[in-house]
This record gives structure tokens, sequence and C-alpha cells, in this order.
């Protein structure tokens, strides 16, 4: 290189250009960005955390969140999901036959800002719900809740009094369920978000990105799809959040994840892919932690289409023509668990397996019956993700055997579920259904029920209707069901219709129950991931030294 | 019959033109870096034709019992994970690239000379008007305009193509229009319009034909960056949609088991960079070859 | 003078209009539908046409674009239709994470990619000639992406050189007050040294892959404008005179091509911000890049909008600095 004495004066800062490598060196050479011991790093895709309103956010993501910043009138037990367990609320009784629901809430719990926390704000906090009528307020006017006859069915006697009077006869347990796992009943700081206020929307545009709960953290920074961090409460009615500060970071990149938890710089990641899970479960220092979720896996038909109107060809497709256990050995393993009923299993009503089998014999004969002994051509549509993909190429080939040439067409999830809103697919391997409530309407409603079939009815919320096929029987026996107090009884009402729907082919066809998988390191304790997504943080903590 | 295109005299502008690319061609190959440039082009135009019988299993076949395996006698790249051979989707991806990059250049080659040779021709408002539509597209990062083309007309290779052309054609007409300008007043144009030439005539056979030589070594220089573009918005998800084996959608697809499998994303990573050098070779040894400066 | 910035001025400012409308439509063409991304695809009907109405969706095309130039005049460029903020905050979060990222990628692409361009010109057709081309075309022709991914895995995986995803390790997000965005400049101002090493260990590898295609274009024209004056009679006039090898080339010919130079890194600093797109996808970097493909991906119109006029204008702006600066340090231009 040329010597430095011979550089020209204006070059000279060049020779700050070695500094580079040993800046490099010595940040090497620096502690690495250690997992402190009071920091939580969690990993995961925040692609659909767009709002943390309790009223207005939807999805997975938003529940993960939002379950440390606030509190609910009850909880789900992690493990017994039919076990509801007090919260907010000390202690509640249902009455007038079944149609009145009051809880009773504790005296001592305060919001972050240090206010006390009453009825009066659990109360508002459901009225602005079905008042901002989002997307999470059809849970609440299925049971018959409007903005009208909010403010007079959901009401308080006093300070620590909740009354719920319920419009139309439903079961009540469904009801508490709800409370219990639906984001709508986070009790919110009505005085906070009402000073907020913005051309009366009840405080919508600030509670996207801030936070006025009574939860074991507070928010501290909202990045949209970047970061969030919480730290911990400053008074909480329960014994203080051993963590002191949480980072979730937005990776939606499964080898990204598995690389930062390889190299310490996460301690939990969620939504790899099976391949890296596998990989991590060899390491002796990470833990995996598979939690089955409500929602389900499955393929579908669209009945209303002159082909899959005929009985024998959905019955042969959704029963004789998928490879149930080649599916659930090689695309399933921590993506779900097989499931071939709507009613997950665990619940006093649950039936075990049918044994569906691949079958192609009996598929050909039924085919042959309807008068399609060649087969004919068709299409799936499917979202271009994993496990999606894997199911469908299966289901591809064994639909081949069966005489069926089908062709993928993976779309966006848009794409994909807009093409069954407007009820113009053929075959579809989707996810969806199972609201988060450990009770089998929740599952039925969502996948089965199809009470008004027409084009007009639009129900485009319900997987019964975006397959287009009605069963009026089933239909009764469903809501029946729902309204029948006696708990033996509700249960042989739902076992009923479990086997009405094993009977009488539907359009859909349940494949498997979604896992929601975790790896953690070792040193995180307390860590328990909850069915509906709601894994609170605050009995967490972190051991030792990394070394 | 003489065989040196030097002693005989031209007989016209087409035997000129000829003995004039002959010539280029030779001192184009004459430099080693561009030879081989020129020869790794003609592989992949090769290939492309024949892929058919390069290829040693089909590319579109899954075989999800065989998947992820590792470079091998069986599979000479490995496979993906769906169990398909990552050295027949390579080589059927080179038609896949290669129809993309005739395809803009076939759109955008006419395409731009002829606005900029019309803009510059004319001057004016015709040249203000044309300009400032260029200028739009100019404005703005190519990948990132073809990003939202093929974002606002949903994903395929067409739309990206199309998504790519419409960003490439403004440089293009630039030159051209900057050729024109200072043609349009040689004498041999202002005696054919005496003569009584119409703008057609004059603009077809007369300025077109001296703008198409830079024009041709910008399109070739263009060509690695259309590659290089074509791939992103694969990697984007946006390009040629699955189960095309384009191979900016490969490497999307296969860095999600990069740490286990890195054939999946070397391979045609590697096939990216090996094209897109050689037309950058090639397109720098034109330029070279056809600047007066450089030649030594 | 005047006249021709005035000139240049509306002239730029029509290209921008023709840009944010041919943005609009784009935006209107979209198979994407941004109301189903607020809410959710299980929702009804009727919550679904409510939102529909709130984002103003339902008006005529024209009315849309009117109401949003309308709004623009004004300073304010919308809000993003999925987090609610205005745009001007998230592009005012995102912008500088990018520009951090691409001001240190330019300067080590000059760093690297001129000494290596006039070092290949003064030894034309020679072997250093080639070995420098030969790397300015790997650089110029390596898919940038592949690039990334490949220097993340080597150098954060297998060695763990570099920081991971982000700006900055997890455990300081948020430890270091805001000031400037700029991620080494706050944490200095801070005075966090770990934090600050943090964050350079993070900087470099994006910043390195990023220069390392700026380095090769780099010193592709370096070298061409090089060659131009090398060819010329001065410096042989130079040589004769009894001038060493180094002076002539440093101290004449360099100093000729500055001002083209400057133009160069002016054009190569906005070409940074198309590269910038994949490789902050690659690393998870939360800049500009990322905000615009995934606001394009979701269909968030006015963040695309916002994001099209900033770039616009960066453009514009870079292009009318890289025509000063020619005026202004070329003599024989000014006239």
């Amino acid at each position: 290189m040329l010597p430095a004495s011979s550089w020209p004066l204006r070059r000279r800062p060049l020779l700050a250009l070695p500094a580079l490598p040993a800046l490099f060196a010595a940040s090497w050479g620096a502690a690495h960005a250690d997992s402190p011991d009071d920091q939580l790093l969690i990993g995961m895709s925040m692609n659909n955390l767009l709002s943390l309103d309790p009223a207005a956010a939807t999805g997975l993501d938003a529940v993960t969140v939002a379950c440390n910043l606030y509190d609910s009138l009850l909880e789900v037990d992690a493990a017994e999901a039919t076990k509801l367990r007090p919260s907010l609320a000390q202690s509640w009784t249902v009455g007038e036959g079944g149609r009145r629901i009051t809880l009773k809430l504790r005296s001592d719990a305060r919001f972050a800002s240090g206010r006390p926390l009453t009825a009066l704000h659990a109360a508002w906090s459901l009225q602005r719900v079905l008042k901002l009528n989002l997307a999470l307020a059809s849970v609440w006017k299925s049971y018959g809740f409007t903005a009208a006859n909010a403010a007079t069915h959901i009401r308080t006697e006093d300070a620590e009094t909740l009354v719920l009077d319920l419009p139309q006869a439903t079961d009540p347990t469904l009801v508490l369920m709800t409370l219990a796992t639906s984001m709508t009943g986070y009790v919110i700081d009505r005085d906070t978000v009402l000073a907020h206020e913005q051309r009366g929307d009840l405080g919508n545009a600030w509670l996207t990105t801030h936070a006025a709960g009574s939860g074991a953290f507070e928010l501290e920074e909202w990045r949209p799809k970047e970061l969030l961090t919480m730290r911990r409460a400053a008074h909480h009615w329960q014994p203080a959040a051993k963590l002191r500060r949480v980072v979730f970071r937005h990776m939606t990149e499964s080898q990204t994840l598995r690389l930062m938890l390889m190299r310490g710089d996460l301690d939990v990641a969620g939504g790899m892919s099976a391949p890296d899970v596998r990989a991590l479960a060899k390491q002796p220092d990470l833990v995996v932690e598979e939690v089955r979720r409500a929602t389900m896996y499955y393929v579908a038909v669209n009945a209303r289409h002159p082909r899959f109107a005929d009985e024998r060809v959905r019955r042969a497709v959704l029963r004789h023509l998928i490879d149930f256990q080649g599916v659930a050995s090689g695309v399933l393993p921590f993506y779900g668990e097989l499931q071939m009923r709507p009613v997950p299993p665990g619940l006093p009503a649950s039936l075990p397996q049918p044994g569906y089998r691949f079958d192609p014999s009996s598929a050909r004969r039924l085919l042959a019956e309807a008068g399609l002994a060649d087969g004919f051509d068709t299409t799936i549509r499917v979202v271009a993700e994993a496990p999606f993909t894997g199911i469908a190429t299966s289901l591809q080939a064994t639909l081949a055997q069966g005489g069926i040439r089908a062709s993928i067409l993976p779309g966006t999830g848009n794409q994909v579920y807009g093409s069954m809103r407007e009820r113009t697919f053929e075959i579809i391997v989707g996810r969806g259904g199972g609201g988060a409530e450990a009770h089998p309407h929740s599952g039925l409603r969502a996948l089965v029920y199809n009470p008004d079939n027409r084009d007009s009815a639009r129900l485009s919320n319900f997987q019964g209707w975006r397959t287009g096929y009605a069963d009026a029987a089933l239909n009764r026996l469903i809501e029946q069901a729902l309204l029948t107090p006696e708990a033996a009884a509700q249960a042989d009402l739902y076992r009923e219709a479990q086997q009405r729907f094993d009977t009488r082919v539907g359009a859909i066809q349940p494949i498997a129950q979604m896992l929601d998988t975790q790896v953690l390191r070792r040193a995180v304790k307390g860590y328990r991931g909850h069915p509906s997504g709601a894994t609170r943080l605050r009995e967490v903590y972190k051991e030792g030294r990394r070394s | 019959m003489s065989t040196s295109t030097l002693s005989a005299a031209p007989t016209g502008a087409w035997q000129a033109w000829c003995a004039d690319a002959a010539a280029t061609a030779r001192k184009l190959l004459a430099n080693p870096l561009t030879a081989i440039g020129v020869a790794v082009i003609a592989v992949l135009v090769a290939v492309a034709l024949f892929a058919p019988w390069i290829a040693t299993h089909d590319p579109l076949r899954q075989d999800l019992f065989a998947a992820l395996q590792p470079p091998g006698a069986a599979h000479w790249f490995g496979t993906d994970e769906f169990g398909r051979d990552v050295f027949s989707r390579l080589v059927h991806g080179t038609r896949i690239t290669l129809f993309i990059v005739t395809l803009v250049t076939v759109v955008v080659g006419p395409l731009g000379m002829a606005v900029g040779v019309v803009s510059g021709y004319f001057g004016g408002k015709v040249d203000t008007l044309c300009m400032r539509v260029a200028d739009v597209f100019l404005s703005f990062p190519s990948l990132v305009l073809a990003l939202a083309f093929v974002a606002a007309l949903g994903p395929g290779l067409d739309h990206a193509v199309l998504a790519i052309a419409l960003t490439a054609w403004p440089p293009i007409a630039r030159l051209a229009r900057a050729e024109a300008m200072t043609l349009r007043q040689a004498d041999f144009i202002v005696s054919a319009q005496l003569q009584g030439a119409s703008h057609l005539r004059v603009l077809w056979r007369h300025l077109a034909p001296l703008c198409l030589p830079s024009v041709l070594v910008r399109l070739t220089m263009n060509m690695a960056s259309v590659v290089l573009t074509a791939a992103g918005l694969g990697f984007l998800g946006l390009g040629a949609q699955p189960p095309l084996p384009e191979w900016g959608s490969m490497i999307s697809e296969g860095r999600r088991y990069m740490l286990d499998s890195w054939w999946t994303v070397a391979a045609p990573g590697a096939a990216i960079l090996a094209v897109s050098m050689a037309f950058n070779l090639l397109g720098d040894g034109l330029n070279d070859a056809l600047d007066p400066r450089q030649s030594s | 003078m005047n006249l021709k910035w005035i000139r240049g001025g509306s002239s730029a400012g029509l290209a921008l209009l023709g840009l944010l409308l041919l943005t609009f439509m784009i935006g209107r063409v979209m198979p994407l539908d941004p109301v189903l991304a607020i809410v959710g695809p299980d929702a009804d009907r009727a919550t679904y046409e409510q939102v529909y109405q709130q984002l103003g969706l339902d008006r005529p095309l024209w009315v849309q674009f009117g109401r949003y130039l309308g709004d623009l005049a004004q300073g304010d460029l919308g809000g993003s239709l999925l987090t609610g903020l205005p745009v001007t905050q998230d592009l005012a979060r995102v912008l500088p994470a990018t520009l951090e990222l691409a001001t240190l990628a330019i300067l080590l692409g000059a760093l690297l990619g001129v000494p290596l361009g006039v070092w290949a010109a003064s030894h034309h057709k020679r072997w250093p000639d080639h070995v420098a081309r030969v790397l300015g075309l790997v650089g110029h022709s390596t898919p940038i992406f592949w690039f990334g991914m490949m220097g993340l895995l080597v150098f954060y995986a297998w060695l763990g050189w570099a920081g991971g995803i982000g700006r900055i390790g997890l455990g300081f997000e948020g430890a270091v007050p805001r000031v400037s965005g700029l991620m080494l400049v706050d944490t200095l101002l801070a005075g966090d040294t770990a934090a600050f090493r943090s964050a350079l260990r993070h900087l470099l590898l994006p910043a390195c892959v990023l220069g390392l295609h700026s380095m090769a274009y780099l010193s592709r024209m370096t070298r061409s404008f090089m060659l131009a004056q090398l060819t010329q009679e001065y410096i042989t006039t130079a040589r004769v005179k009894g001038l060493s090898r180094r002076q002539v080339v440093w101290g004449h010919a360099f100093l000729n091509i500055r001002v083209q130079l400057l133009t160069i890194l002016a054009l190569a600093y906005g070409g940074l911000l198309e590269g910038a797109v994949l490789v902050e996808t690659v690393f998870g970097w939360p800049g500009f890049g990322s905000y615009l493909t995934g606001s394009l991906l979701l269909g968030d119109m006015n963040a695309v909008m916002g994001s099209v006029l900033v770039i616009g204008l960066l453009f514009v702006a870079l292009n009318l600095t890289a025509d000063a600066l020619y005026r202004v340090f070329d003599p024989r231009a000014r006239s």
C-alpha cells in the first residue's frame, strides 16, 4: 500500500479505515447481548397483531400479548380447559333459569393507573364491545346482546357486582367461558380511555396502540410488526410478576428464530417449522412445548357445486380418499394432532376417533354409483404455507388413486378464504373454526352449524355456510343441546349430534387440531402454554446465568 | 470467392453492418473474460433448449418420502422439501430465466427505441411529454416499482415480466433519444428529408439502425439486472408461482430449510450468480469493444 | 440559474404528481383487501361494511385522490389503514433505520470500491485490472438476498461474529432513548457502550452486504472514469515531466474525476434503496424497505402512497443534488 506520508492531506482521513476491523473485533470481544435474567425475550410472528384494543383486535397474536396487559373476570385453567377459575371475579352464580349470571368482583384490584377496578369498568368494557361492533362482537351478538340492549342487560348492582341478563336462552357455561377466554372479556380502565377519546370512538384509536388494563405487565412500547415491550406493573392485585421486562420481537422466518434460539439471543420462540423444531428438540438446553389450540385443520368441499352435492361423492372424497394416518405421521408433527371430529377430545361430550381410513376401492365404488366411474377433474385451494401444502399434496395423490384428478391452487389467505366466502371453490384445505371456549358448541357452531344456506344469508363467519351444506336436524340438535340445562342430558345431545355428523356426510372434514408449538430455553421456568393463546407470563422466571 | 470481409468492398448498408458486427465479435472474443461470458450464455441457451433431455427427473414430480435429501448419486443436487429433484428444477429454471430475459428485452427494446427515437427526432411537445412519462418511471427504484406493479396485478410470472419491462424501458428511451437528437441534424438525414422521405421512412430506415448498436449494448447490460430483479421478485413471492422452478422463488422456499439443507439454496443462488455474471461480462465486453476510447 | 432551478423543480414536481397518480391507480387495482386484514377472516358482513365505510373506500376514485392531495398539501399523509398510526409517524420511525444502513453501506462501498477502480484503471489490461473487474462483477451479479442469507449463516450462525436479526440485541431494545433514530448515535448519546457495541454488531453485516453491491458499481464507474482520464495527453505530459506514477494517478487524474464520482455516489445512494428492500427482508431490519414491502403485500394504500412519495422525493433530491454538484464543481458546466 502507499505509505501514508505521501498521501495528499485530503486523503489522510482514510487512515481511519483500519479502525473498522478493529472496531468489529472489539465489539465481537465484548459480552454477548446476553438475555438478562429478569427479561424474557420472545420471538413470534406479529403479522396479525394490528391492534391492542380488546374490542377490535383479531387473531391469536393479539391475545398472546394482551392477556398480560389486561385481566378478565374469570380465567380458564391451562391444564384443564373445562375448569373455570376466579380472576377479577371472586365468585359467580347462575340464576333465573339460566338467564342471569351474577359475578362478584374483588375489591382490591387496581388498574395500572392506580385507579380501583370496579364493576362499572367491567360493565363499560363489555358494553363498549357491542357499541363498537367490530369482529369480536359477533360472539356476543350470537348470545343476543346488541348495542341497544347492552346498557340494560349488562349492568352493575353495586361497585362489586356485575349482572348479565342473557337476552336469549343459551348455555350460561358457554357465556362464562367466553368471558374467560375472549379478549372482549378484558376489563379496561374506562376513565383513562375516555380521556383519550376522539370523535366518539370510545377510545378505539388510542387503544389500538396503548393499553389501560390491570394486568401483571404494563405496555412500554409498541412498534407495529417490529417490537413490543412490556414492563412489570407497579401495582398488581396479585403477587408481582417475577420478570421485570418482556420483549416480543417480530420474526416470521423459522430459520431465524432457530438461529437466535441456538445462539441464546432468544428465550422463547413460536411458530417454527417442523424440521426446525425437530432439530432444536435435540439440543439439551432447549425444551419443546406443544399446546392444543381450538382451531382445526380441515378439508372441505363445496356442497353447492353440482358434483359435490351428491352425498356419495362427498363420502368418497372426505371419508375414503384422505390418508389420515399418512398425513398424521408425515405432515402434521408439531403442527397439529389428528382429529376427525368437530368436537375436540377432553370434553364430557367427546367421542373417540371414528377410524376413517384411506380406502380407494370403497371410494371408487361410491363414485361409480354416483355415475362418475371415470373420475373427474377438480381443484384444491390452499394457503401456500406448511402444513396446508403438505396436506394438499397428500390429498392430491390420494384423490388420484380414486380416479379424481385434482390440481392444487395455492394462494394467500385472502384469496383462499375469499373464494370460500364467495362459495366459488371446489375443494379447500383450510384452518379455522373452534372458538376458544372449551364447549362443544363453539366447535360445532363454527364448523358445522348452518341455519340458513341461501346465498343471500352471507353467514360468512360459519364454515358450515361457506361449505354450503345444511342439515336441519343437525342444526336443531345443536340448538337444543345448547339450551339443555342438565349436564348429562346436554352431553348426550352433543354425542348424538356428532354421530349424526358421522353418518350424514357434511361438506367439511376436520383433520387435525392445531398445535401451538413453542421452543423454550431450559432456563425459562413457569411457562404454561394456554389453549386459548392467553399464555400469562406472571409466573415465569429465568433461572441462573447463561454459561 | 474471398473469405475475408475486409478485402471485398461492402455493397450495401446491410453488408457493411454485417462486416462491422463480425469485426466487433472478433474483438469481443479476444477478451478472455467476455469469451467466458459468451460461453456461459451459450450453455444457458443450450440447457434451456434441451432441458427435458438434460434433466434427470420431472421437475414438478413430488416424492414426500425423499424430501430434503443431500446431493448424491440419485439426485445430483439433492431434493427440496417436496422431494423434487433440485438439478432438474435448476435445468428447467433456465427456460424460465431465458423466457423472462427474452420477453423483457423484446418488449423493452422496440418500445424504448420507438419512444426515444420519436421523442428525439420530433422534439418539442412530443419530446416533453414522452420524457415526462419516462421521468415518472425513472424517479423510482426499479425493483420497488416492479414490486408495486406485481402487487397490484397479482403474483405470477407474466405479471412479473410485465412489471420489469415497464420499469426497464425509460433508460433505453433516454439513450435512443440522446442518439436521435445528435443525429437528426446530420446531413444525410436532411438530404433524405429533402428528397421527400416521410418521417416514418427517415425514422425506420435511417435513424433507428444507427441508434441500434448502443441500444443493443445497453439492453445486454440490462439483462443481468433483469435476471436479478426477477429473482428478487421471486424471492419476495411475487414472481413465478409454485410449482414453477424459478430460481428466486426456489431460494425463497429453500430458505426455510437452509440450515440443514444448504443445497436447496446454494444451487439456485449459484445459478443466478453465474447467469448474471455472464450477461454482465458480455455487456462489459460489448461496451469495451464498441467504445472507441478504450481501444489500445 | 434561478430559472433552471425553477424549471428543474417544476418538472420534478410534475414527475412526483404523476408518480402519485400511478401509485394511486395501482393501489385501487390491487386484489388485496385492507378491510379484510383489519376485521379478520371470520367477521360478518355488517362489520365488514362498517369498516369499509369508515375507511372512506366507498367514495369514487377521483374523490379519494382529490382528498388525498388536499391532505397532502397540509402535510398529512393519512393514517396507515392497519395500524391506525399516522403514516408520517411510521415513516419518521423507519426512515432513519434505512438511512443508517445505507450511509454505512455507501461509505464501505466507496472506501473499497473507489481505490479498487483506480487501481484497476492504472493497471489497465493487466492482471490487477482483470481481478478488480471480476470482483466488481461478482459483487454486481450476486443476488443480494442470497448473499445476505449466506452472510447470516456464516458470520452469525457458525462464527457468532455478527449480530442476528434486528438493529440491536433484544435485551437492549427500548433501553436507549430514541433521539435521532440512528442507533449508533443514540447509544453513544446515552453513553451505553454495551448497547453501542451491540448496535454495531448488528449493523455491520447488512451494511457490508449492501455495500458490496455499491462497491461493485462504484469500482466499475471509477475505473471507466479513470481510464478516460489516463488516456489523455496531460497524463503523458505529467509522466514525461518526471512525476511518479502514484502522483500522476492520485494527484492529477483522480482529482479530475472527483466531480463525476460525487454525482455517481449520489445516484448510487438512491440505488441502495432498491437493495435495501431485499436486505431488510433477510435481516429483519425494521426500515423503510420492510415497511414498503409489508404495506404493499397487505394493501395498506395510505402507507404505500406515503412511502412512494418519500422515495420519489429522495430520488428527485438525489438527482438534483447530483446535477447541482456537477454544476458547482465543474467549471466547464457553468454557462
